[in-house]
């Protein structure tokens, strides 16, 4: 894959990001409830306590409204500075840059998808292909991220000449994608 | 007259042999001294081009990257700072500057090439607000900066066994009046002599004959270069010649600017313990903590005067006598026009301004160089890790290491007085990791983070108790048609007879029996019983298989009692293995190292953040739901005595045999921490999981209010509110329900029978009698 390629995904994705709401950041936060009452003990000890708070109930993991997200700056100057680099073809300074976004934002399903490409241009498509179902694990909710990851998984597989397994992500892709 | 000739001819063939015996020899003599000067100009000529000096590997820290949101209190960032040398002053001006006004610190930062390239030096002014960066602006154009990176701590070196150390300086960058000072000083003539000066010799002898004894040396910086690098220091004639002619002969080959940055870099100026201190770069950052760029005249002045003897001069021994010393250099300075008479005198006036000495251990992180380094083994030699000058750019987090150094040693001791055993029984580890990254961001290979020794958290190998049952669990929740967190599971009575005749009686750690429990609720509360049943019904190599998937890459014997945690791992390796379920089933190889450049920045290897699928997102999710609720009910719930009720954590309990292994593995959004307590000598500590190593680990996440969320929703996931007792549908009527995740699908159907009751009243007594229970 040349970095032109890699920067017309580059672009497409930072379009993206932008686009779709609640595609930035973790896009789940457990929505604000009362708090429950606390779980019947049912005469069980904890055995290894000391004298211990009220027991509580951990919240469970609501999807959030899809409202857009801020994109953090911090992370928007090292993807313009990713992209600029993967642009001049220096893919392994990319990396190195998508890496820093990640340190600061680690569940961004953009970044990892970016990395997921940059990987991709030098080559490395069992990586690549990692990182894009990690991206898609957080991805919930965002189905046009999850059909551009299953389209570089796709690419992938090709490259690693698994063609059945490239249909069959082509597949999911297109199937995402008409949602 | 024949016997005449023949006496004659013999004697002239006498002396003609006599003649050529001479002739022989001289060729002999002279070819023996072409030799030699072959020999001294290979040996000059091979040392100058070849590496000239072995340079100890720098290990760096991670650098930290300043933006707004990042948590970080204003005292956090001040200490980074100082760590780095950075000079407090009223109002920052050059590189290395920082002024503070309250929570808002303004400096100026140095440049640095950093493994993804150069960053240049910055201005910036950073606010910190409830214990994070509220505000970075420019410090000149008052401008939102987004991102500022400091540059990495150096925390360690890989010396070489003569534990000569330097920090290598290129001529450019020495400043002007150090270099004019230097030759002012040393060797006047150096621009313009070959090699030696006759006449500065001859002026030396007249001195030290009149003086009766040696006052001044009459050799040339080449002369001094040539000594320092291929000679002793004794002082014979034949020492002084082969000195003389190598300096000619370096002279010869080299242009004075090479000789002279050679000499700068080479030049002996002090002693670290066992470390020599060499050049001017290193001498710069040892007496002043500070790059040589950065000297003022005096400290320059001071640095030029140690050239004629470190030790003597040593000016944290010596004060008086290194004052004295460098306004002479100063004076001469002057003296020939360096300095202006109001530079030399403001230059006079100043203190000698050296640092106080540390007597610091070399590597500051012992144990974490440790796993450096181990980690290095694999791909460099020996040799090239201290001679090539190599930069390794690590992923240590100077400010988890530095909270877990206070807390570990300050919380083991408290245990001891606790549990009345004598000082420095307890012994402990721990490692702390960024999740989605797997990067190790602090090590404790023991309570007492200098000493190097035997490093626990690596090679530790500990019974692990129930800190293993998360991958019990997930072996059954794999099956989500068979097993959900709310599958009721068996904890009655249990005795198993092997087919070897073996009987298994496991039984929980109150001694008693829980009947029918929900699956989340057993590992929540760490049953014993019913873990060892759902081992057995899941057959124990299948737990192995998702040990191995989840890091532990290690062969087990299929033991039932596996299930239990009778198998022994060190902190690194249950790091590893919550690892992958922290980080929603991505494996990723721990790593303590990022890149290693060259010495000239050149990459050569990186260790790039990898990820591989190994557990099913969303089994990795219904696991850390349940461990959720272990340490919000179960037996971690000591956690939130101390800690936030907002702070979202999951995490897990081990407790060995007779109290000897004390275990605590808990995540929260973005970090992992991995905590041992024990015994070097195996005896009982006293200590349960939840009363000792939580307690550490407690200590450690104190303070700590991650904003990341610990769970990422799974589209597979579903949520349904279950009656506990049943494992049922909860209604209306049941009073305790609680809502549970499931895999699509899989949520029971029918209803508990309390979705019948009628719609109970609470009871607010009850719920404080609960509050106090």
């Amino acid at each position: 894959m040349s970095s032109v390629s890699v920067a017309r995904f580059t672009g497409t994705v930072l379009a993206l990001m932008m686009i779709i709401p609640g595609c930035s950041m973790a896009p789940y936060t457990p929505a604000p409830r009362p708090a429950p009452p606390p779980v019947v003990d049912r005469g069980v000890t904890a055995p290894e306590q000391p004298d211990s708070p009220a027991p509580m109930v951990p919240e469970p993991v609501y999807p959030a409204a899809p409202v857009a997200r801020h994109q953090p700056p911090a992370v928007v100057a090292l993807l313009d500075h990713a992209e600029a680099q993967a642009n001049s073809g220096d893919l392994d300074a990319a990396a190195v840059t998508l890496e820093r976004a990640i340190r600061i934002d680690s569940r961004n399903p953009v970044l990892w998808h970016h990395l997921a490409q940059v990987r991709l241009a030098e080559g490395e498509a069992v990586e690549a292909e990692q990182l894009a179902t990690k991206s898609n694990s957080l991805a919930a909710g965002n189905s046009g991220l999850q059909a551009r990851n299953w389209q570089l998984i796709a690419e992938a597989r090709r490259m690693r000449g698994e063609q059945s397994g490239a249909r069959s992500a082509e597949r999911q892709a297109a199937k995402l994608k008409s949602r | 007259m024949a016997r005449r000739r023949k006496r004659r001819r013999t004697s002239r063939s006498k002396k003609t042999r006599r003649h050529s015996l001479w002739t022989k020899l001289l060729l002999v003599l002279s070819l023996a001294l072409a030799g030699y000067l072959v020999f001294l100009d290979f040996q000059v000529r091979h040392q100058f081009d070849g590496k000239r000096w072995s340079l100890p590997a720098r290990v760096y820290a991670r650098p930290l990257e300043l933006y707004v949101g990042l948590p970080l209190t204003t005292e956090q960032l001040a200490k980074e700072l100082s760590a780095l040398h950075y000079r407090p002053v009223q109002a920052a001006r050059q590189a290395g500057d920082v002024s503070r006004n309250r929570n808002v610190l303004h400096f100026i930062t140095r440049p640095f090439v950093h493994l993804d390239g150069e960053e240049s030096s910055g201005n910036a002014r950073v606010s910190i607000a409830n214990g994070a960066v509220s505000r970075i602006t420019d410090g000149v154009s008052g401008k939102a900066i987004s991102l500022v990176r400091l540059e990495p701590v150096m925390v360690g070196s890989f010396y070489p066994s003569h534990n000569e150390d330097r920090v290598l300086v290129k001529l450019e960058e020495v400043p002007p009046a150090l270099i004019n000072g230097l030759i002012a000083v040393e060797d006047r003539g150096f621009y313009s002599h070959h090699g030696v000066a006759p006449l500065a010799i001859l002026r030396a002898l007249w001195a030290n004959v009149r003086a009766r004894g040696v006052v001044q040396g009459g050799s040339t910086l080449t002369q001094q270069l040539v000594k320092n690098f291929f000679l002793t220091s004794e002082r014979t004639l034949t020492r002084k010649l082969n000195e003389a002619i190598m300096a000619l002969l370096l002279e010869w080959h080299y242009d004075k600017d090479e000789i002279l940055e050679a000499y700068l870099n080479e030049v002996y100026l002090g002693q670290d313990g066992k470390r020599a201190v060499h050049g001017f770069g290193l001498a710069s950052h040892f007496y002043f903590e500070r790059p040589l760029t950065e000297l003022s005249d005096e400290q320059s002045a001071l640095l030029i005067g140690l050239v004629k003897g470190a030790s003597y001069y040593n000016p944290r021994r010596h004060p008086q006598r290194a004052r004295q010393r460098r306004d002479l250099v100063i004076d001469i300075m002057a003296e020939g026009e360096l300095l202006d008479p109001e530079q030399a005198a403001r230059a006079r006036s100043r203190p000698l301004g050296v640092s106080r000495y540390q007597e610091k251990a070399i590597n500051t992180f012992p144990a974490f160089l440790d796993m450096v380094r181990r980690q290095l083994r694999r791909d460099y030699r020996e040799e090239d890790l201290t001679s090539e000058g190599l930069r390794i750019f690590t992923t240590l987090d100077p400010q988890s290491q530095w909270q877990l150094e206070k807390i570990l040693d300050a919380r083991l001791a408290r245990l001891e007085k606790w549990q009345d055993l004598p000082d420095e029984t307890l012994e402990g580890a721990a490692v702390v990791t960024s999740i989605q990254g797997g990067e190790v961001l602090a090590l404790a290979g023991g309570r007492k983070p200098r000493f190097a020794g035997f490093n626990r958290a690596l090679d530790a190998q500990r019974p692990v108790g129930s800190v293993i049952k998360p991958a019990v669990y997930l072996t059954a929740l794999e099956q989500p048609d068979n097993y959900t967190l709310a599958t009721l599971l068996d904890d009655g009575e249990l005795t198993y007879t092997a087919p070897n005749g073996d009987v298994w009686a496991p039984h929980n750690y109150d001694m008693e029996f829980h009947g029918m429990t929900p699956l989340y609720h057993a590992l929540a509360h760490s049953y014993n019983v019913a873990t060892a049943r759902l081992g057995l019904a899941l057959g124990i190599k299948p737990v192995i298989r998702t040990l191995q998937r989840l890091g532990v890459e290690q062969d087990f014997r299929a033991y039932p009692s596996l299930a239990l945690g009778a198998v022994e791992l060190s902190p690194l390796q249950v790091t590893q293995m919550y690892q992958t379920l922290a980080s929603g089933g991505f494996r990723t190889p721990l790593r303590a190292i990022r890149a290693v450049l060259a010495a000239d920045s050149e990459p050569l290897q990186r260790y790039p953040l990898r990820v591989k699928a190994t557990v099913e997102p969303a089994s990795a999710f219904l696991v850390t739901t349940a461990l959720r609720y272990a340490v919000r009910q179960g037996t971690g719930r000591a956690l939130y005595q101390e800690l936030p009720a907002t702070l979202d954590i999951a995490g897990k309990t081990g407790t060995t045999d007779d109290l000897r292994d004390s275990w605590f593995a808990g995540y929260t959004g973005d970090r992992l921490g991995v905590v041992w307590i024990g015994r070097d000598d195996n005896q009982p500590t006293g200590l349960s999981g939840s009363t000792g190593a939580l307690l550490v680990w407690r200590d450690l996440f104190a303070g700590l209010d991650d904003p990341a969320p610990l769970q990422s929703m799974v589209e597979e996931i579903e949520y349904r509110r279950i009656d506990p007792p049943s494992g049922l549908l909860a209604g209306e009527g049941c009073q305790d329900a609680v809502e549970l995740p499931f895999v699509r699908g899989t949520a029971p159907q029918e209803s508990a029978p309390c979705a019948y009751d009628a719609v109970p009243v609470q009871h607010p007594v009850d719920w404080f009698k609960e509050l106090f229970q």
